[in-house]
């Protein structure tokens, strides 16, 4: 069904009243080397952080921004830049935090010895990105709706499969890691590995590749007849994003000492990511983070983790963001690099 | 033989359930061109519903349809109202977030509600009666017989009443309708709590056959969405058709994949999904609009 | 016309079927480097879908299409583009949001699709070209206009401007003049002519016979998917049947 006319205008003109664009000469500057020197800074700064003494606690919570951080700002490299709004990627989380776990219990496929923290984590990357490659071959050929409803099916088909395979993966009783409680290595980690992936995004956000992946976005069919190759650079895309969400996952497992496939394979975690993304700003590079660090806060100040209340405040502040912020907070501060959720929205859907 | 004859069986009667069950996601999306991605919560929705009567009142299942019915209806109703009208003929993608939303939020409050523990509805008659060396589940032929009266209901509803012309005629030409007089607006709303209403009574029958959770809803999600590419939007005999190809192909899995097919339902229709919006985007029986980044 | 020269693009027997409608039927055709080559043809005469069949956009029912000897008849949109074909289209394609300057870069990106160069940002050089080409076609001054605010005109041009960035042996331009007005369409065809001489080849699809006959050196007439007619413009202009099939009953 299409979007009847009146009902565009009528949005556009309540975007035009939100936005602010006097600012889009600082967000150019922020899109280059201005914001990486400004982030390479504000790493610097998080390093030194852990030395003035802070409790355990403060370094956990540091730990938990920066995996957010990383997972929205890897969600919006296939969802908000090259425009596949990917409603499973959760599944990529999953199977590292799998992967981890059986190699370094090692017991369920009796591997002996066990593999260490340091030999698994990049094998749990790796095997996401994989999969992605896999899953991504036929999924990545569906078009708008199809490909995000595909995305999920595979979520919930992959917990499926893990409560299944229960020689691999210990079922629905899951699988129990060592617990080695490490504070301050976890907090270095993530923040090492959040800095190379907003980094990363940054480098190919000014890339002819990342500018391809817009393309790819704005009008996919235009693209390939002016000779870029789409499979291939969705294929990377969707794998780079798969390979740190992996990692991620695979840091997490390891963290919680327990998985089982209702704890990693889930729904929420998308939605987490899908909506720090469209907080911040969508295809963005600053927007994701920005869009993580207000959510985590937001639920911590706000709900609490109590009895799973920020979940449902989770599903209805989505409703809420697509219904009245479709621009996200960098596209409603006037950064024109931000594709507006509203743009994304008719451009993939557009549907006759 | 006997393995087979008995795998048809099974699958038809899961088939019968799976049609009655996607009929509420299909008509809508037909209609409204809403993907309703909280469809399976509110299937579990229906079947808590029929929990709570029955612990409550000892109240069977099937009987409690009687007052899940009405009370679905005006929830559906309302949730058009408030919510679905706004959404409503945008683009897929939106109606995808804000319904993905809505599935997030329910599936999370019951589990706060009723917490994470499954429950069940043990009916008295839940055994099974033999006939020519097939086994026939009770509960299940009941649910059988239901979803084909059901299916029928609304088929004379749609063919036959003038608010179930009105609806098909919303369905094929919004603007027409409204130039002819139809209310869209009530219209829609009285489609949502039809369709709401149908969706928890499924989930309400389905209360003596599984257990009942909060994170029930997304497999039913995902099927009603495989049954409608196979089936057709909004179309009843679609419904039936592609239900019962899931339902059968479900069971044959888990009839000869030795060992682990019998928990592979969504697998097997994510698989099927996949397969037929490749090969057919339109959906097998047409219907599905083809999304095309060529149309303007 | 030189037909000892191998045909730079070159198509037997051709044809694309909607249902059961032959959109294109049989077409046998041969484009020569350096020539000007008219499509002409009633509304629905297959044109356009001739068109997309060459660029790889519709797969071709049955027939081969070769392309500088080589046979691209099963080949991807963006092999035949990277050959060295490109394309306008009859509604115009442009990258709404992003700026004139932007439209013209990234049509040009996979000139080295080494990994090196697409990690990245586009060469000066390349942004020079762009400049220069939008200079060229006298919208220079939009540069980082967003190209969706740009009149249907304007936007023609710029589809011409990303089909020439890339440098192509040959331009299939889609009724380059429909919705331009007369002075632009002037510009359009000095446009085309230049390029002409300097090597490039065309292949037009036109409703505007004088454009036609004042480009071309040879025409091709579809009617319901069929080859009508070819011959020079003048030949085509007097033809009973072409005659019949665009003003007849
Ligand atoms: N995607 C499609 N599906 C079905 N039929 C199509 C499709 N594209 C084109 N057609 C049909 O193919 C025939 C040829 O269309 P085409 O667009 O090639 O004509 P044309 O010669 O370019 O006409 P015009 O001068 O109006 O641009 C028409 O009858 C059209 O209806
Ligand atoms: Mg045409």
């Amino acid at each position: 069904m299409g979007t009847g006319p009146p009902v565009k205008t009528s949005e556009e003109k309540a975007k035009r009243k939100l936005s602010l664009p006097f600012l889009a000469p600082v967000h150019s500057l922020l899109a280059g080397w201005v914001g990486l020197t400004l982030w390479l800074l504000l790493l610097l700064l998080l390093a030194l952080y852990p030395y003035t003494g802070v409790s355990s606690v403060a370094l956990f919570v540091g730990s938990q921004i920066f995996v957010l951080v990383t997972l929205a700002s890897n969600w919006n490299l296939i969802g908000g830049m090259t425009g596949y709004v990917d409603f499973g990627h959760a599944v990529f989380f999953g199977i590292g935090a799998y992967i981890m776990g059986i190699l370094v219990t090692g017991s369920p496929l009796l591997i002996s010895p066990e593999w260490g923290f340091w030999q698994a984590l990049p094998a749990s990357g790796v095997a996401a990105a994989l999969f992605a490659l896999l899953i991504g071959l036929p999924t990545l050929r569906l078009k708008g709706p199809y490909f995000s409803i595909a995305m999920l099916g595979t979520l919930v088909a992959m917990r499926e499969i893990a409560r299944v395979l229960r020689p691999f993966t210990g079922g629905g009783v899951g699988l129990n890691l060592p617990p080695l409680l490490n504070r301050l290595g976890d907090y270095y980690l993530m923040l090492a590995v959040m800095g190379l992936v907003v980094s990363i995004i940054w480098w190919i956000q000014r890339s002819q590749f990342g500018q391809s992946l817009i393309a790819i976005r704005e009008d996919e069919i235009g693209a390939e007849m002016r000779g870029i190759n789409t499979t291939l650079h969705k294929i990377v895309a969707f794998m780079i994003a798969a390979f740190f969400t992996g990692i991620v996952g695979g840091f997490w497992a390891w963290q919680n000492t327990y998985i089982d496939p209702d704890v990693v394979f889930v729904e929420a975690r998308t939605v987490e990511m899908v909506m720090m993304s469209m907080l911040g700003g969508l295809g963005t590079v600053w927007g994701p983070p920005l869009g993580a660090v207000v959510i985590y806060f937001l639920q911590d100040l706000l709900w609490g983790s109590l009895f799973g209340v920020h979940l449902v405040a989770l599903g209805v502040l989505l409703v809420v963001i697509v219904l009245f912020m479709p621009e996200g907070i960098l596209g409603t501060l006037g950064d024109r690099s931000s594709t507006s959720l509203g743009r994304l929205l008719s451009r993939v859907g557009r549907s006759k | 033989m006997d393995q087979l004859l008995q795998a048809l069986v099974s699958g038809l009667l899961l088939g019968g359930f799976y049609a009655v069950m996607v009929l509420g996601f299909s008509v809508i999306w037909g209609v409204m061109g809403v993907i309703n991605l909280a469809h399976g919560e509110f299937l579990m929705i229906g079947a808590y519903m029929a929990w709570g009567l029955f612990r409550l009142f000892g109240m069977d299942p099937f009987a409690s349809l009687v007052l899940i019915l009405p009370l679905m209806f005006l929830v559906g109703y309302l949730l058009q109202i408030v919510l679905i009208n706004r959404i409503v003929e945008r683009p897929h993608l939106m109606t995808l977030l804000v319904t993905f939303g809505v599935s997030i939020a329910l599936a999370n409050l019951f589990k706060i509600l009723f917490d994470a523990d499954p429950r069940n509805v043990a009916v008295a008659y839940n055994g099974s009666v033999q006939l020519a060396g097939v086994t026939f589940p009770i509960v299940k032929t009941i649910i059988f017989g239901a979803a084909l009266v059901i299916m029928v209901c609304l088929h004379l509803f749609l063919q036959r009443s003038r608010l179930g012309k009105s609806i098909r005629a919303a369905a094929q030409n919004k603007t027409a309708a409204r130039i002819v007089g139809v209310d869209i607006n009530r219209v829609y709303a009285i489609t949502a709590g039809i369709c709401i209403a149908l969706t928890a009574a499924a989930g309400a029958m389905l209360s003596p056959t599984q257990a009942i959770f909060p994170f029930m809803g997304p497999p039913f999600t995902l099927k009603a969405v495989t049954i409608t590419a196979l089936g057709g939007l909004g179309r009843i005999p679609g419904a039936l058709m592609g239900g019962m190809v899931l339902g059968i192909t479900e069971i044959f899995v888990s009839t000869y994949v030795a060992g682990i097919g019998t928990n592979l339902g969504v697998a097997t229709s994510f698989v099927l999904l996949v397969l037929i919006l490749i090969v057919r985007p339109q959906g097998i029986m047409g219907g599905l609009r083809p999304i095309d980044a060529e149309a303007e | 016309m030189a037909s000892d020269q191998q045909p730079l693009l070159e198509g037997h027997t051709v044809s694309k079927y909607f249902g059961g409608l032959a959109a294109v039927n049989n077409v046998d055709f041969a484009i020569y480097p350096g020539e000007i080559v008219g499509l002409i043809g009633p509304n629905g005469s297959g044109k356009t879908t001739l068109f997309d069949c060459l660029s790889r956009l519709q797969n071709i029912d049955s027939g081969k299409v070769f392309f500088k000897g080589r046979d691209v008849t099963r080949a991807r949109p963006y092999q035949v583009a990277r050959m060295g074909l490109t394309r306008t289209f009859q509604s115009v394609r442009v990258y709404r949001k992003m700026t004139v300057h932007r439209n013209m870069l990234i049509s040009h990106q996979w000139r080295d699709t080494s990994i090196l160069s697409m990690l990245q940002p586009s060469r000066a050089s390349t942004a020079q070209r762009a400049y220069q080409l939008l200079d060229f076609l006298q919208i220079r001054h939009l540069a980082d206009e967003e190209a969706g605010h740009l009149s249907g005109g304007q936007r023609r041009l710029l589809e011409i401007g990303m089909a020439l960035m890339p440098d192509p042996d040959i331009l299939l331009l889609d009724e380059a003049t429909s919705g331009v007005n007369p002075t632009l369409i002037e510009t359009i065809k000095d446009r085309i002519r230049t390029l002409n001489e300097q090597g490039k080849t065309f292949l037009l699809i036109e409703h505007n016979i004088n454009f036609i006959a004042d480009l071309c050196s040879r025409v091709y007439v579809l009617n319901y998917g069929e080859k009508l007619a070819e011959g020079t413009p003048q030949k085509i202009l007097q033809n009973e049947a072409v005659i019949d099939a665009y003003f007849g009953a």
